[in-house]
């Protein structure tokens, strides 16, 4: 019994529960759930939507949110696009140029943040129209279509039965963004910093450079999104991004993330990518009206809310 | 001996205020130095120059004899200079361990941290407290007295050679203080210069050997020996003598009907029989020191903390007042808070709105709607009347200086027609001129019928400004006196009273 109140503290237990769960249930009422196939279609969602996910959650771990995410990760997508296709780049330096880029336009977050004091809310929605603006102006809002074969075979090549090769960038990514949150002085400086900047200066550490570090990271993970979305779809469409939004929201909060920062989990929030993952397609499995789709993203970010503000009353308790 | 550090002419303005006007500190190596003063003396601030917090306006930092600039507090840590801030400065999601080395985890971004070291380093400095804590605890799951344990530890761990203590004691037992103290002791055998700041002093006569007291951002003593200071001194000190005390003129409200009455009133927040009471026109002080209840009893009374039993009356009529809410509205009771900047104004709103949030209610049409008019109608009076100055009604009250957002808080509560108010630290952060008009204000108001219960720390102003002195200490009234205006009579008289609980407590 205490094993199980232990574990229902621990920010992963509540969504890998929910995990198996929608696993088993819809597994039962539809074969199709579990077929290879579909399991490749879930894992290329995951593979994508996890980097956007925790794109956010960098920025909700100091306490901030990061409203340009699909912004930079379309505006990466369409560089890595168009340098292929009109400079006549090879692959991997447009990958890594298009990765500067995300970096880059993260990094400006910060410092604008930083150095104006002015919320990064107010930052990232006028950066987020600026990064728009910029893909648009250099697309016209016309898709590039030359993207050379070895993007698009890596796109759609699995590594081992249905496993495709887009999800090891993310799960490197999500290795190193736990073993840094954990391990690295710089993750726990964000968390420190989300926690309260105040007493993180009075420590020692430097809020202004860990605040751009934060930034700069959300930036690099939305442009790695962005690119492999160009692989998987094999064209550079410049509305990638463009309903990235709720998605990065939604699996943090469902992670148990504190959006007052000072606290996530890169398990957790994988889960919630997870999660999201499975109800999206459960619902174009028994062909339910994909609108619906965005309400049950809603709700389901209302319900995590809810729960994590109930636990943390339940832990706020258990510690008296 | 020589100092080890010392402070010259340290000035610290911050917009509207002159919080440090030249002060002095010297620190020898194996000593406790006591930093005493009445809340807004300068105390924090001053600490917080000394640890690179904040940036001297004016005035040299020595270390060793050598100019020192601490342009962060990382510097002032590099330096040997240790602090425990008053307020709580821990990670509660961290660990134990990782809050007490932060500092040094601090020097490199990509360095893995490694938890098993700090684990055990960590236990090192918790044994010398004697804490039987698992380092690998988070911080969350501790009580409040030993997060503030944690923070000595971590102040510990930095080896400083000039370690300071800002109300370390505020939230401990007195075992725990003492194996505090112990400790303070061994730092200083050490040679190490502490220096302790406490509005408690029994423990400051205990511990400390040298002192420094300021009052009004100024030195009301240079550093000194303890020796031959009695708590007399002491106190004498911190609230200083009479300055421009003459405005004083006695008034009698005898004859007026009670506004506000207590009777052996005691509180969910630990008062103990209070008994008090307000007349009409009335001005009544009540005064104490830091941590005397005062503005507890004020928020009690107020409704925002519960009565737990004795008797409220208002008018002579036993009441109960559950809500801030009830108190103004139906009680006519209005509280100029002693923090205006969080509580008292809404500093980004405009003078107009400040002045007129309590009376919205009154004001509102047939479908609660508000007009710039109206307000400026019902307000504009009250403010002319208190001659606050500001370019415009449009200007946002964080551009005002001190006194004339305090005249904003009195304002408002006038415009709303309250019939007593209770006014907390008036003069907090306000320069001598404008006081002598607040206190000017506060009796021309209760010449007009306004009862006014007055809280201060500042004894010149209370005896500058009330009728009658109430005298609080420990959450209860040790003593009433008349006030007759004299200062070193009324003083001595607070005094005693301060002595008594003193010596009892």
């Amino acid at each position: 019994m205490q094993q199980i109140s232990r574990l229902s503290r621990t920010d992963w237990f509540g969504p890998l529960l929910a995990t198996v769960l929608a696993i088993a249930i819809i597994g039962s009422l539809s074969k199709n759930f579990l077929s290879p196939y579909n399991i490749q279609i879930l894992l290329l969602a995951i593979a994508v939507n996890a980097l956007i996910a925790f794109a956010q959650m960098i920025i909700i771990a100091i306490g901030q949110m990061n409203l340009s995410v699909g912004a930079i990760g379309g505006l990466a997508a369409i560089s890595f696009a168009g340098m292929m296709e009109v400079w006549g780049l090879p692959a991997l330096p447009a990958a890594l140029l298009a990765l500067v880029i995300g970096l880059l336009c993260g990094v400006l977050n910060g410092v604008l943040v930083r150095i104006t004091g002015i919320s990064a809310f107010v930052i990232t929605l006028a950066t987020l129209s600026i990064y728009k603006g910029i893909n648009l102006g250099i697309t016209e809002a016309q898709p590039f279509y030359g993207v050379p074969a070895a993007v698009k075979a890596f796109g759609a090549a699995t590594i081992l039965g249905p496993i495709p090769w887009l999800l090891a960038p993310t799960i490197a990514a999500t290795v190193a963004l736990w073993y840094m949150l954990r391990r690295l002085p710089v993750g726990r400086f964000i968390l420190a910093v989300g926690s309260n900047d105040h007493a993180a200066g009075l420590s020692g550490i430097s809020v202004g450079a860990t605040v751009v570090i934060a930034h700069g990271i959300s930036g690099f993970l939305a442009a790695l999104a962005g690119i492999l979305v160009v692989a998987r779809l094999q064209i550079g469409q410049p509305s990638i991004g463009d309903d990235w939004l709720i998605l990065s929201f939604a699996a943090p909060v469902i992670g148990g993330a504190v959006l007052a920062g000072g606290h996530v989990s890169v398990t957790a929030t994988a889960l919630g990518v997870v999660i999201v993952a499975i109800i999206t397609q459960a619902l174009v499995l028994f062909s339910i009206d994909p609108f619906l789709v965005q309400v049950v993203l809603g709700a389901l970010i209302l319900a995590a809310v809810g729960l994590n503000k109930l636990r943390a009353r339940d832990t706020a308790k258990g510690s008296l | 001996m020589t100092p080890i550090f010392e402070a010259k002419g340290i000035q610290k303005a911050f917009p509207g205020v002159m919080a440090l006007k030249g002060v002095t500190l010297s620190l020898l190596p194996g000593s406790v130095h006591a930093l005493l003063g009445e809340n807004g003396a300068g105390k924090s601030t001053l600490i917080k120059v000394i640890t690179g917090v904040h940036q001297p306006t004016a005035g040299t930092l020595l270390l060793d004899g050598q100019q020192a600039q601490f342009h962060n507090p990382r510097d002032a840590i590099a330096k040997g200079i240790g602090v425990v801030h008053q307020e709580r400065n821990l990670f509660p999601r961290f660990s134990v361990a990782e809050n007490i080395f932060l500092e040094q985890i601090g020097s490199s971004y990509l360095t893995p941290v490694d938890y098993a070291r700090l684990n055990r380093e960590a236990r090192r400095w918790l044994d010398a407290l004697e804490l039987d804590i698992d380092p690998a605890t988070p911080v969350s799951e501790l009580s409040v007295a030993r997060m503030q344990l944690v923070e000595i530890a971590k102040a510990l761990s930095l080896q400083s050679r000039v370690l300071l203590l800002d109300e370390p004691t505020a939230s401990l037992t007195t075992s725990e203080t003492d194996r505090l103290f112990q400790i303070v002791r061994r730092l200083r055998d050490d040679g190490t210069s502490l220096v302790f700041v406490s509005h408690k002093l029994e423990e400051v006569q205990e511990i400390c050997d040298r002192v420094t007291v300021l009052r009004d951002g100024a030195n009301a003593c240079d550093s000194r020996s303890m020796e031959g200071v009695t708590r007399h001194d002491l106190v004498q000190m911190m609230i200083g003598r009479a300055e421009g005390e003459g405005a004083w003129r006695a008034r009698d409200t005898s004859a007026q009907p009670e506004v506000l009455g207590l009777s052996g009133v005691s509180t969910e927040l630990g008062h103990r029989d209070v008994s008090l009471s307000v007349r009409k026109g009335e001005i009544v002080g009540l005064y104490g020191l830091v941590g005397a209840g005062r503005t507890e009893l004020a928020k009690s009374i107020l409704g925002q903390s519960a009565v737990t039993g004795g008797e409220v009356r208002v008018d002579g009529k036993p009441v109960r007042i559950r809500s801030v809410f009830e108190a103004i509205h139906t009680h006519g009771l209005g509280y100029v808070s002693e923090d205006r900047k969080t509580e008292g104004l809404i500093l980004q709103h405009s003078v107009l709105a400040n002045a007129g949030v309590p009376i919205w209610r009154k004001l509102g049409g047939a479908l609660g709607t508000l007009t710039d008019g109206k307000i400026r109608d019902a307000v504009l009076p009250y403010l002319r009347k208190l001659e606050v100055k500001t370019p415009s009604l449009a200007q946002t009250a964080a551009n005002l200086s001190g006194g004339n957002q305090q005249k904003i808080s009195v304002a408002k509560w006038l415009a709303a027609g309250v019939r007593l108010l209770i006014v907390d630290e008036p003069s907090v952060g306000i320069d001598i001129k404008t006081k002598a008009y607040l206190h000017e204000l506060l009796r021309e108001l209760a010449d007009n019928g306004t009862s006014i219960l007055l809280i201060t720390s500042d004894l010149p102003e209370m005896i500058a400004v009330a009728d009658r002195i109430v005298v609080m200490d420990g959450y209860r009234v040790t003593g009433e006196l008349p006030n007759t205006g004299e200062y070193d009579s009324v003083s001595r008289a607070v005094m005693d009273r301060i002595h008594d609980m003193g010596e009892v407590g």
